[in-house]
């Protein structure tokens, strides 16, 4: 317990554990604060691309309002970033902010976070979502470093149930003419490693229209760019041997610290990720 | 909502899509906020030729009370088929979900950038 943390004053902060300085506390009630959609990298025409990114579309202010019961609502206030795919199994979209860091620390990501499939059918429907998850995409002197972590939650209309992260991407590909701009797919489907001992349940609730919200802490260290562990609700992952993507730094990313919080759909049904409040807290 | 000052976002609905014959825009959550306007630029365009009278395509702004079923609210995007075409539809008073509900005449495709100026 940390009943003496000054935090605890204020209510809506109360509920989150950050560490001794705020960077970011976003309470989508305020507004977007900064969220936009990840677009992929182009050049000359915005036909180059890569498909999987140009797919992406823009995040919205959910009031998680249903046909049959009306506006639920976020965790408080009305209002939760809502990250929504297309329609089509497999889609993912992605959600992103973009800051810098002022010193290579520890660094806490916490979330309330609920995800559903669009209430288009009469059925408990808790395998139609098979992602959600987060990134961060940082770079120091030396590298450019990409933890991802993931919940499996279905895939291919099978009940999977457990956090995955990965240290591999796709190769690296040009795109126009004048040799400034690369991309890569560290989303694709590939490569993603069981977490060891991340097997999780967590609440759906019955129909896709009750949301539970949930809460999930992602500690990192910018100094030895490793992951220091994660908790989802009452559950903690030390994550000893789990690793990041990792690449030469590049030409223009110096002190990068995006955050991205992506979903993808299993079923010809949308996915909805919601995040009442993000809060991003660091030693520095 | 920040009573400090008004809210705003571009949300890009559409960016690059090519549209031909019937198109839905993905529905976009926007009960916060009280006006909004669609814009639709032309990129590119083939069939319906450079010189007028260009063909038009429409598309109508509809609403939704669940984000599953439409209805169209009544305004309307005329969109000449011809490159850097630009129209827009304002609304407002429109409940939680909005999108486009696009026509494009025979033998024509647009190929597009469609936004959504939000205000609240």
């Amino acid at each position: 317990m940390q009943s003496s943390h000054p935090i605890h004053g204020d209510p809506r902060l109360s509920r989150f554990d950050p560490l001794s300085r705020v960077i970011y506390f976003d309470d989508f009630d305020q507004g977007m604060n900064g969220w936009t959609t990840l677009v992929g990298n182009y050049e000359g025409s915005i036909d180059t691309m890569t498909r999987s990114y140009a797919r992406h579309t823009q995040p919205m202010l959910s009031q998680m309002t249903h046909w049959d019961s009306g506006t639920h609502g976020a965790f408080d206030g009305t209002y939760a970033l809502k990250i929504a795919t297309r329609a089509v199994p497999g889609e993912r979209n992605v959600g992103i902010k973009r800051i810098t860091f002022r010193k290579a620390g520890r660094i806490r990501m916490e979330t309330y976070f609920a995800f559903k499939p669009e209430a288009s059918e009469l059925k408990l429907s808790d395998i139609d979502v098979r992602t959600i998850g987060f990134l961060y995409d940082l770079q120091d002197g030396r590298e450019r470093v990409m933890p991802h972590l993931r919940y499996l939650n279905a895939l291919d209309g099978k009940r999977m149930n457990k956090w995955q992260f990965k240290r591999r991407t796709t190769p690296f590909r040009s795109i126009g003419g004048r040799g400034e701009t690369v991309t890569h797919d560290h989303l694709s489907p590939d490569d993603w490693e069981d977490v060891p001992g991340g097997a999780q349940k967590l609440c759906y609730n019955e129909v896709p229209t009750k949301i539970n919200w949930h809460y999930l802490r992602f500690d990192f260290d910018l100094a030895s760019m490793r992951w220091l562990g994660f908790q989802c609700n009452d559950q903690v992952f030390d994550c000893p041997d789990v690793d990041s993507i990792k690449m030469p730094a590049m030409p223009n990313l110096s002190c990068m610290l995006n955050l991205c919080f992506f979903c993808e759909s299993d079923t010809e049904k949308r996915a909805f990720f919601y995040l009442d409040s993000v809060l991003l807290s660091g030693e520095f | 909502m920040s009573a400090m000052i008004r809210n705003t976002y571009t949300a890009v609905i559409a960016r690059g899509d090519v549209w031909r014959q019937s198109v839905q825009t993905e529905p976009y959550e926007a009960a916060w906020a009280g006006e909004a306007i669609f814009f639709v630029r032309v990129m590119e365009a083939t069939g319906g030729g450079a010189e007028p009278p260009a063909a038009t395509a429409v598309a109508r702004v509809q609403i939704s009370p669940d984000g599953l079923c439409w209805v169209d609210e009544g305004a309307e995007l005329e969109i000449a088929a011809k490159a850097e075409s630009l129209s827009f539809a304002r609304v407002a008073n429109f409940g939680g979900w909005l999108r486009l509900d696009v026509t494009v005449p025979p033998q024509t495709s647009i190929k597009v950038v469609a936004t959504l100026a939000l205000k609240a």
